[in-house]
């Protein structure tokens, strides 16, 4: 019981993770400049550097680019929420 | 920042800053390994080695977990937290090599796949003294990989600072998970109590500086309540030190009133980059200046001067007889108010 569990976890993350890093390489080319235009002079360090993190945050990141958001998300908090007269 | 991303903007003090990390880290590493064999010249290499790498990344968590705190306590750590974010990446890449390291020589030898191995090797939940603290590792490390990987400033602003705050909080997750696996490993390990003693020691340090830290700051969060017209009374104009703030929480969160010369300015205390203390920061050169990495906000409108893009938002403040209002209603990030000035020298 418990080991088929981790294997099948185990076999869960690694699908993720296969995927992740397949759509990672994308992102890292093509998507970071989709969503931040800051990232349109990144440099290849900075490129490979996100790899990783992209990999791992892939859905999130793929559902902005197709989203289309263009944009960093704005930050949210009591003041900024209060400011823009919605939110909490 | 928004200014084209690079790999790592290294300076002259983070350079000089990573060299001793770099130099320091190799020190241990040959210390360890070597002070290790005088001692117990049976021991393997690999053994040392996976010791070594795992008590460099422990203690190095150590470092980190203590330098907010500590800048908290005196600002002469300041230096230390710049470029914290180096300690923890290397933190992180000490206890990959660790684990790494671990699997091949506990996991590699069977026909199983070691990460499986990892996991089903010892099932002795129920027991103390056999409890299986691999992966208890192992979770720290992906919590360690998931704070490495995000470490980038695209990562700051595109999850912003507060999500990206949050998600780097787990390492205090992490630590108790590696306080368990080190703390488990060595009792079926070791029999000295020596270092049971040590890894209790680290732990007292840790706890004990959060809470003298926070400590010192009880009180600061307590929301301050609006007096006549509406406005909040949050100290007398003499009250705040020269260039620099005095914070009170107004309207859900900490804001930082400034005063420089005769002129009183308010702005949000969260910091735009990693919503660092504002409001513990400095006035140079006419710009509110972050303590933790220098990022800088005019105080009348809350914007980093161009060409950098960050905002905060800001307070309308009032001066009535030597005291200082605020005006609880936040406005906008980068909005410019008309400072408050006192009339007369004092
Ligand atoms: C997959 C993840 C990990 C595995 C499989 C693993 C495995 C091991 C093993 C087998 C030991 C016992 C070594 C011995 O007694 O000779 C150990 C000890 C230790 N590990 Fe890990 N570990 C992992 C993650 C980590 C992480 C993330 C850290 C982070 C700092 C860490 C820090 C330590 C420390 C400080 C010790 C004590 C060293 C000693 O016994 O002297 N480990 N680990
Ligand atoms: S938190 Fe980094 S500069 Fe303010």
């Amino acid at each position: 019981m418990y080991a088929s569990l981790v294997n099948l976890g185990l076999a869960g993350l690694g699908i993720y993770a296969v995927l992740g890093l397949a759509f990672a390489v994308a992102f890292a080319v093509r998507g970071a400049q989709a969503i931040d235009p800051a990232a349109e002079q990144g440099t290849w360090g900075f490129r490979v550097l996100i790899v990783p993190g992209a990999a791992a945050l892939w859905p999130l990141l793929l559902l902005r680019w197709v989203r289309g958001d263009g944009e960093p998300p704005e930050e949210r908090g009591a003041h900024r929420d209060g400011a823009r007269g919605g939110g909490a | 920042m928004s200014q084209g991303y690079r790999a790592v903007g290294w300076n002259p003090q983070k350079k000089t800053y990573d060299r001793v990390l770099g130099l320091g880290l190799l020190l241990y590493l040959g210390l360890f390994v070597g002070v290790g064999f005088a001692l117990h010249p049976t021991a393997t290499a690999e053994t040392l080695l996976l010791r070594g790498l795992g008590t460099s990344a422990f203690l190095l968590l150590h470092g980190i977990l203590c330098i907010g705190p500590l800048a908290r306590l005196d600002r002469r750590f300041l230096p230390l937290l710049y470029n914290r974010r180096h300690l923890g990446v290397s933190m992180f890449l000490l206890a990959l090599v660790h684990s790494v390291f671990a699997l091949i020589q506990f996991h590699a030898l069977g026909d199983q796949n070691p990460l499986v191995s990892l996991f089903v090797g010892n099932t002795r939940f129920d027991s103390l003294a056999h409890f299986p603290f691999q992966p208890l590792g192992a979770a720290a490390l992906a919590i360690l990989f998931l704070m490495a990987a995000t470490s980038h400033d695209f990562w700051l602003a595109n999850l912003s600072a507060p999500v990206w705050k949050a998600l780097h909080m787990l390492v205090y997750l992490a630590y108790a998970l590696l306080v368990m696996h080190v703390g488990l490993g060595i009792l079926q390990a070791e029999t000295s109590p020596l270092w049971a003693g040590l890894v209790l020691a680290g732990l007292a340090l840790v706890l004990g500086l959060h809470l003298v830290a926070g400590w010192r700051e009880r009180g600061l969060d307590r929301e301050l309540a609006p007096g006549d017209a509406g406005l909040v009374d949050v100290c007398a104009i003499d009250e705040i030190p020269e260039g620099r703030a005095r914070v009170a929480t107004i309207s859900g969160e900490r804001v930082a009133v400034f005063r420089e010369g005769l002129t009183v300015t308010a702005v949000s205390s969260l910091c735009q980059h990693q919503n660092g203390p504002l409001g513990e920061g400095r006035i140079l050169d006419g710009l509110i200046t972050c303590p933790w990495h220098g990022y800088q906000y005019d105080p009348c409108s809350g914007r980093s001067p161009a060409p950098f893009t960050e905002r905060v938002p800001t307070f309308r403040v009032v001066l009535r007889s030597g005291r200082v209002l605020v005006d609880p209603t936040p406005s906008p990030a980068g909005t410019e108010q008309v400072p408050a000035c006192a009339e007369q020298p004092q």
